[in-house]
């Protein structure tokens, strides 16, 4: 359709809605009204700082919106610290707090351990972004789950330290653009390789760790309803794009994430007790490239130079590897495998 | 009040004070697009809207918004090519939806359960109009007129209305029990039906324009053609038409031991069809069009529905695609073979295109009969100043002809129609011509709407799903009045209508409610303004465009703020 001729028509019918309402639909609505009608739980309320397209405060809605509203929220420094709760302001409608970089899994075992104190059953859930994860809080977080505390700590991952200028961190993976592993004479981006985080947490044997992705919000859901069901340590990875961090327009972001399961380069896994027990199978495995062309954080392994092509390979070699180890093929159909667990239907989601 | 410093404290305050919305650029609008489906059926059927009802569990309201457009969905379920499955956009991704299934199940429950047509029959305060041919375009003409409040006079030369509908379609293709319940129901809507009146032999044109306001013309085209093969006609030929309608009525048909029937319509394969029932042993249908298959040229296949031309090949009638009849082999006046040759319709010089025979290609075709059937013109008797010398009426696409500004034309009388559905849209546009003429409104839009594409929709959130099948009688056991065709069950219907993409309009899937980071999508319980059940919160939308990107129907598109 020709495009002026589409506003054109946008524009008057938006004209004829504001003049005239009609007797069957409703009058301009009460947004704010209609805000506090809303049939979910709102933990995590408009009017917070993210950038446009977002993968983290998409995923920090959908946590806090499954977990609901019996839980008190800590925080590590992070770009969802920050963008949430600008001063006097917050965007939690829920009890939240944020002191250091490193701590957010040790005040989360506080908070856990005078509620304990006081009899409550209060949900913990403590956060962080992989900076503050796989990097910054590590040892705090490794202490929580040596310490059994009843506490889900949830990653928001975007894969580099965003709220800083993006730096690598050791969830970037290889091969990738940042401001601190740029490509070069020298190397083709990140020189090293994604830390194997998930394998480190189930390594304390805890009752539940699992990997998720925004593309597939029921799986998040149905990921917080069971971690917080359990009484002790349980952790949660979330893949979430940064626009800005990953050179990506910001209305691709799910795209992006979706590709990123698909390609096998982001597992979605469940292991208790460190052991493997669930896998989102991928029914048609799709080629790296199909996802790292996306981005301009791989735009430099699409050039001539050769060792593009090695790299690029060498992603391709890694979510092989991925797909093998966690038995990530799928056999036919399935309705919770990549191409099923999105599936919408007339009426809403159901989950 | 002791003021605490700022670091340990906050008062109490949301995010929901500061509008993030000021820092878009572009804005997601809902955008209700034509669906292929509706876009492509002749009769204004919206599929897509009475999917949307049905699976709401609303199956009278689903048949409401089928019969604003169509009077008579359990007819057209049977006898239309279906354009709009053709124009499915399922079909790039596994099948079409089986509309025309969905149609006959809402059609047949309204017959099951005596449903009302949604308008009121007692209304008439416009100005009389009469409709002069009782068939589907004078039918729907009838019925839409009626919708609008005018006092409708409908006239047919025969003793019962339908037209082509009861004269010319097989009782194996459409049951007359619902062809009756049909028609029956259209006409108790204050329709004053006169049968048996022919226009110049029992009533004039000028009778009919001294009494009534509007006279909507739908005779149909009954007259056949003249045809010979280099003048040669062998003495005792019958014309397809004819002899379709005299097996209606009569119940009798020729028997030869083999027969070729000239053409490539209905009329051909049905004739084919009642033929070879009848015991006729070797059954040939020579058309000049091709075949339908997967690599066929749409404009240069049969004019038959698809799964029509599929029965007849099961029932082992043998078609010649690309041929013609060059000469007759006589014995006296008495047909022993004829000779065909391989044609195709060509391009030629000025762009008109023209049939070439190719030589070489010829082929002796024994048959002790040969009939045509390649089409009727309109009999013009009673409106001769209105045809003229032509064979069919020229009209634009509202019915509008330049010989009367106060009759319009519709059907099978227009030389550019050739199916029911499409007849049915022309009673439904020159309803609309009149009403609009007679109240100074503004004439309907005719034109096509543009559709959405498979490439606007994310299919990314659907799941390949298998058609559902319909019951059919093996040919074995197809005679010359049973059904072949069965409907679907309840069930069935249930899982086709979930495999609808909803092209264009919201599906109401909560994708758009469920993805935007910013809360800025907000769920309402009645339809919002533009129908939807999802408002946008320009106060706090960014602009992302994921809600746009990820919308499973393309019913949200980005424009400039």
């Amino acid at each position: 359709m020709d495009s002026t001729k589409l506003k054109q028509e946008i524009q008057e019918r938006r004209r004829q809605a504001q003049s005239a309402p009609s007797e069957s639909m409703p009058v301009e609505h009460n947004m704010a009204e209609l805000r506090k009608l809303q049939p979910r739980y709102r933990g995590l309320e408009a009017g917070h700082r993210a950038c446009q397209g977002c993968g983290e405060a998409l995923a920090a809605r959908l946590v806090t919106e499954a977990a609901g509203p019996d839980v008190i929220l800590t925080n590590a420094t992070g770009c969802l610290e920050v963008f949430t709760t600008p001063w006097p302001q917050s965007a939690w409608r829920l009890p939240w707090i944020h002191s250091l970089f490193e701590n957010s899994a040790a005040i989360a075992s506080g908070v856990e351990a005078a509620l304990k104190a006081q009899g409550r059953k209060t949900k913990v859930i403590a956060q962080g972004g992989d900076g503050g994860t796989f990097d910054i809080g590590f040892q705090a977080l490794s202490g929580m789950l040596e310490r059994q505390h009843n506490i889900l700590y949830v990653c928001y991952d975007n894969e580099a330290y965003m709220n800083t200028g993006i730096q690598r961190s050791g969830s970037t993976p290889h091969a990738a653009m940042t401001t601190t592993s740029p490509p070069g004479k020298e190397r083709m981006g990140k020189r090293h390789l994604k830390k194997d985080l998930l394998s480190i947490i189930a390594a304390h044997h805890i009752p539940y760790a699992a990997s998720a992705s925004v593309a597939y919000p029921a799986d998040i859901r149905r990921k917080v309803r069971r971690a917080v069901s359990i009484e002790g340590p349980t952790f949660l990875l979330i893949h979430s794009p940064c626009p800005l961090g990953w050179g990506i327009d910001s209305e691709i972001s799910i795209e992006v994430a979706r590709l990123a399961v698909q390609t096998g380069l982001f597992p979605v896994v469940e292991l208790e007790r460190g052991e493997l027990t669930g896998v989102m199978p991928i029914r048609h495995p799709r080629p790296v490239a199909d996802y790292l062309k996306l981005q301009n954080r791989f735009k430099h392994l699409f050039t001539d130079d050769p060792r593009a092509r090695e790299e690029r390979e060498h992603l391709q070699a890694l979510a092989d590897h991925n797909i093998e180890i966690y038995q990530l093929k799928g056999d036919g159909m399935d309705a919770l495998d990549t191409d099923g667990a999105d599936t919408v239907r007339r009426g809403g989601m159901v989950d | 009040m002791k003021q605490l410093s700022r670091g340990a404290f906050a008062l109490p305050g949301t995010s929901l004070d500061f509008k993030t919305g000021t820092w878009r650029n572009e804005m997601p609008v809902h955008n209700h697009f034509g669906a292929p489906c509706h876009v492509a059926c002749p009769a204004g059927e919206d599929a897509q809207a009475y999917i949307a009802k049905l699976m709401e569990g609303h199956e009278k309201e689903a048949w409401e918004i089928l019969v604003s457009a169509n009077p008579l969905p359990a007819t057209t379920a049977r006898v239309c090519p279906h354009f709009c499955e053709q124009a499915c956009n399922r079909k790039h991704m596994d099948q079409p939806i089986a509309i025309h299934l969905i149609e006959r199940y809402l059609g047949d429950e309204a017959i099951k359960h005596n449903w009302a047509y949604p308008l009121d029959a007692k209304k008439s305060d416009g100005e009389p109009v009469c409709v002069v041919g009782a068939g589907p375009a004078g039918l729907s003409a009838a019925y839409h007129l009626r919708r609008l409040g005018h006092p409708v006079t409908l006239i047919d030369a025969l003793p019962e209305p339908g037209g082509l509908l009861r004269t010319a379609i097989p009782v194996t293709r459409l049951p007359r029990d619902v062809l009756d319940a049909e028609i029956g129901r259209l006409l108790k809507l204050g329709i004053t039906f006169k049968p048996r009146t022919a226009l110049g032999r029992d009533v004039r044109l000028e009778d009919l324009l001294a009494q009534h306001a509007y006279v909507f013309l739908a005779p149909g085209a009954a007259k056949s053609r003249h045809w010979s093969v280099d003048g040669a006609v062998p003495g005792d030929l019958r014309e397809g038409l004819g002899l379709l309608k005299e097996w209606l009525i009569v119940g009798d048909i020729p028997k030869p031991k083999s027969v070729a029937i000239h053409g490539g319509g209905n009329t051909a394969v049905d004739l084919a069809r009642v033929m070879k029932r009848a015991g006729v042993a070797e059954v040939h249908v020579i058309t000049a069009s091709g075949l339908p298959g997967p690599d066929a040229d749409p404009k240069d296949v049969l004019n038959v529905v698809p799964r029509e031309f599929d029965q007849a090949v099961e029932e082992g009638i043998v078609f010649h695609a690309h041929r013609t009849i060059q000469r007759l082999l006589m014995r006296g006046s008495k047909l022993v073979g004829l000779e065909m040759v391989h044609l195709k319709k060509l391009p030629g010089a000025g762009g008109r295109s023209s049939r070439v025979a190719f030589e070489g290609t010829e082929t002796v075709l024994h048959v002790e009969m040969v009939v045509p059937a390649i089409g009727e013109v309109v009999d013009g008797t009673g409106f001769e100043s209105l045809l003229g010398q032509a064979d069919y009426f020229r009209a634009d696409p509202l019915g509008q002809i330049t010989a009367s500004d106060r009759v319009l034309v519709g059907g099978d009388a227009r030389g550019d129609r050739g199916t029911v559905t499409a007849a049915i849209g022309d009673g439904r546009l020159a309803a609309a011509t009149i009403h609009a003429k007679l109240t100074g409104e503004a004439l309907p839009d005719p034109k096509r709407r543009p559709f959405i594409g498979y490439d606007k929709l994310n299919v990314n959130y659907f799941e390949p799903s298998p058609r559902a099948e319909e019951a059919m009688l093996p040919v074995g056991k197809r005679t010359d009045t049973d059904e072949i065709e069965g409907g679907l069950t309840r069930a069935q219907v249930t899982h086709e209508i979930g495999r609808c993409f909803s092209c264009g309009n919201c599906l109401a899937c909560d994708n758009c409610w469920t993805l935007c980071p910013d809360n800025a999508v907000i769920k309402t319980q009645e339809r919002a303004k533009d129908g939807s059940h999802y408002v946008f919160d320009y106060e706090y939308c960014k602009g992302c465009g994921l809600c746009a990107h990820e919308c499973p129907s393309g019913y949200i598109i980005m424009t400039p703020d």
